[in-house]
């Protein structure tokens, strides 16, 4: 059941000659392809700039840069719907711009101010956003997947057509949760995408020592339902590949693995200097950059120009200049404020104004 | 016609799954088995396979399933067979259900009502026995039940299904058909209890206990016995809530007896009645005629399954005595 898309260069081919009987997919646009693109980059000027900030201290708190991992976010979530939910990792934080969350509300939940998304208490990555179905996410690996299989079961039973994107890294698949979700939707026919971002490493921890099989996507045969492995680099692979999944969970036919393999090329976090890999290993993976491959790929087709690419820089940079600066002028939340949003009644009374019975006291 | 605690439980599902179409249950042997004790029995006949689900043997994904569905707007009420198999849903409870409100600063809730049954004394060892209510308790962002009568048991489930918060109910299993607590039920389909607050179960003036769950019938039986033998009037609180805990009835209780003795079927070190000894001690320190004693289990793993270790395990009527006689005799 398993099938794999290996190389890019076949997806490619896949759309040129639009054998769409294999994929389920129609011709992808020019325009679709130029989206893509840019918005690869500007998830990617994103997250430079997030580093930078962090470099500099201008933000508390750590930062999992995806750079690297571009296409796997973008071409699996740059189509769904609103009403659609994405369970995000540590390291999708660009999920959230892909799926339309402003800008400010993103940089504030970097800086942890009074406006973030989670009223500055999460952590700067750990960014999720109610109105668009974003789960805020936890830093216990593969929890997402759990929540975001719930979501799919309650999207079922309201016999709705909304779909669950859930990522994860490889990782996160020597988890006893990973198979309890995976199981349980396999069993529930639920209408879920798992992306699992294979970027072989965990921290610092290879992939080797992960799991005996090469292709993460051979776990899928276990849970009955399509497990297939896709270039993570090559974002129109990733694209149809993630098209056809999602367009069998809307139309009742269950979920599917995706597994993207990728690379991030920085470290686990920006404290980490990575030096549990080869320099080689590295420059081997930057040599295949998201980003440049679809610029070559847009060159052949006519669709790219340097000044294209120069005008979204130019014209992104200015929009994050611009939430930066709303983030940076927005007040942190108050003190008093650690007390709020445990429950659906306050607590503050309780907790500060305790009735003391010993009248020496 | 009076009824038991375990109807009061399956009468609570049955009348707020009738009430709300968004209400489903979903745990291991809940469908076609109505339940390893039968709460959940007649159920899947009324409600159909979508909304009594047969979970895989999979306690991390009956709650997480639950977290995210109650995130997408459904009122699951989750089972846990035996507290003793919580454990793989450990992270799904303290990480996600307890924390999802906290860490989305509000934006993001998962109104579930997680039913565990728990509890000892009937001879289940070590893995059929836990009470274990005391994790929960210490995490702030759960709402914490433990009702020990009839009308507690349905109308604090019934509670616990409409409240906007993350409730775990947990249900003796002792008391499931205990006969002495039976009692008449109106026919009410918005029979509601309190989630807040303790209930002083029998007043009284010279010394005060605290307990929960199956722990109040001890407590009532020693509060009586001890009014036969020497007079003495002990008035018995039922805790009912575990977290958030109401420390003021427990306090204006204390500060007009002077004297506190706290009965819990779990361990002692760091359980309900040391944050209860805590709390007192802090608050209404000058109200104390006599040191605070616990009667709890020892702290051992769990309950061995052999009976005379399981006696000596089990806080009784005669520990219960015991403890009070030296709290009045102080």
């Amino acid at each position: 059941m398993a099938t794999k898309v290996k190389e890019p260069a076949a997806a490619a081919a896949a759309n040129e000659n639009h054998h769409s009987a294999q994929s389920g997919n129609s011709l992808i646009s020019n325009d679709k392809l130029k989206q893509l693109y840019s918005t690869m980059l500007k998830c990617r000027l994103l997250e430079e700039r997030a580093r930078i900030l962090k470099k500099q201290a201008r933000f508390k708190g750590n930062y999992y840069a995806a750079v690297g991992q571009e296409a796997t976010a973008v071409g699996s979530v740059v189509d769904l719907r609103p009403e659609d939910t994405v369970a995000p990792s540590h390291r999708d934080f660009i999920a959230n711009f892909i799926k339309g969350v402003p800008l400010t509300a993103m940089f504030s939940q970097l800086y942890g101010r009074s406006t973030s998304p989670d009223k500055g208490r999460s952590a700067p990555a750990h960014c999720g956003y109610a109105p668009l179905n974003i789960i805020t996410p936890a830093s216990t690996i593969a929890a997402q997947l759990n929540i975001g299989t719930g979501v799919a079961l309650a999207n079922q039973m309201k016999k709705n057509d909304n779909v669950v994107v859930a990522f994860s890294g490889e990782g996160s698949t020597s988890l006893g949760f990973w198979h309890e979700a995976l199981n349980f939707a396999g069993v529930r026919n639920l209408p879920i995408v798992y992306v699992c971002q294979n970027n072989l490493w965990a921290e610092s921890v290879s992939v080797k020592l992960q799991t005996k099989v090469d292709d993460i996507s051979l776990k899928a045969i276990g849970y009955g339902f399509p497990g297939i492995t896709v270039d993570g680099n090559d974002v129109v692979a990733v694209y149809r590949v993630a098209q056809e999944a999602i367009e069998r969970a809307r139309s009742g036919g269950g979920p599917t693995l995706i597994e993207c393999k990728t690379y991030r090329w920085y470290g686990h976090s920006e404290i980490d200097p990575a030096k549990y890999r080869t320099a080689e290993e590295v420059e081997e993976w930057k040599a295949k950059d998201p980003i440049a491959a679809m610029e070559r790929y847009l060159t052949g087709k006519g669709l790219f120009s340097s000044e294209w690419k120069q005008q979204i820089s130019d014209e992104f940079a200015k929009e994050l200049d611009a939430a930066v600066d709303v983030a940076e002028k927005t007040p942190q939340p108050e003190p008093i404020e650690c007390l709020d949003y445990l429950y659906s009644f306050d607590i503050r009374e309780r907790e500060l104004n305790r009735k003391v019975y010993s009248p020496k006291f | 016609m009076s009824v038991s605690y375990l109807d009061a439980i399956n009468s609570a599902l049955t009348e707020e799954m009738r009430r709300d179409p968004s209400v489903f249950i979903i745990g291991e042997d809940v469908g076609a088995m109505g339940g390893a004790f039968g709460a959940t029995k007649g159920l899947l006949d009324e409600f159909g396979a979508d909304r009594v689900i047969d979970s895989p043997l999979a306690e991390g994904i009956i709650v997480s399933a639950s977290i995210g569905a109650a995130m997408a707007g459904l009122r699951p009420v989750p089972e846990i067979q035996f507290v003793d198999f919580i454990t793989p849903a450990m992270d799904a409870i303290t990480q996600q259900a307890a924390k999802l409100r906290y860490r989305s600063g509000g934006s993001q809730t998962c109104p579930l009502t997680l039913r565990v049954c728990y509890g000892g004394g009937t001879g289940g060892g070590l893995y059929h026995s836990q009470t274990d209510t005391t994790w929960f308790a210490h995490e702030p962002g759960l709402v914490v039940v433990a009702p020990a009568t009839v009308s507690d048991a349905k109308g604090m489930l019934k509670a616990g299904i409409r409240q906007d918060d993350p409730v775990i109910y947990f249900e003796h299993k002792k008391l499931y058909r205990w006969p002495a607590i039976k009692e008449d039920l109106p026919e009410d389909d918005d029979f509601l209890a309190d989630l807040f607050h303790c209930a002083v179960r029998r007043p009284g003036k010279d010394a005060t206990i605290v307990t929960y769950g199956f722990m109040l019938q001890l407590a009532l039986q020693a509060a009586e016995k001890i009014a036969e033998e020497n007079g003495a009037s002990v008035e018995v609180i039922d805790l009912r809530v575990l977290n958030p805990l109401d420390h003021d009835t427990i306090l204006e209780s204390v500060s007009r007896t002077g004297r506190l003795c706290i009965v819990q079927e779990d361990h002692r070190t760091l359980g309900i009645g040391s944050e209860i000894a805590a709390t007192v001690a802090e608050q209404a320190f000058d109200c104390l005629d006599a040191p605070i004693v616990r009667v709890s289990a020892p702290d051992v793993p769990a309950i061995p399954a052999a009976e005379p270790l399981e006696q000596f395990y089990m806080p009784n009527v005669d520990k219960v005595m015991d403890a009070l006689h030296r709290v009045l005799q102080y």
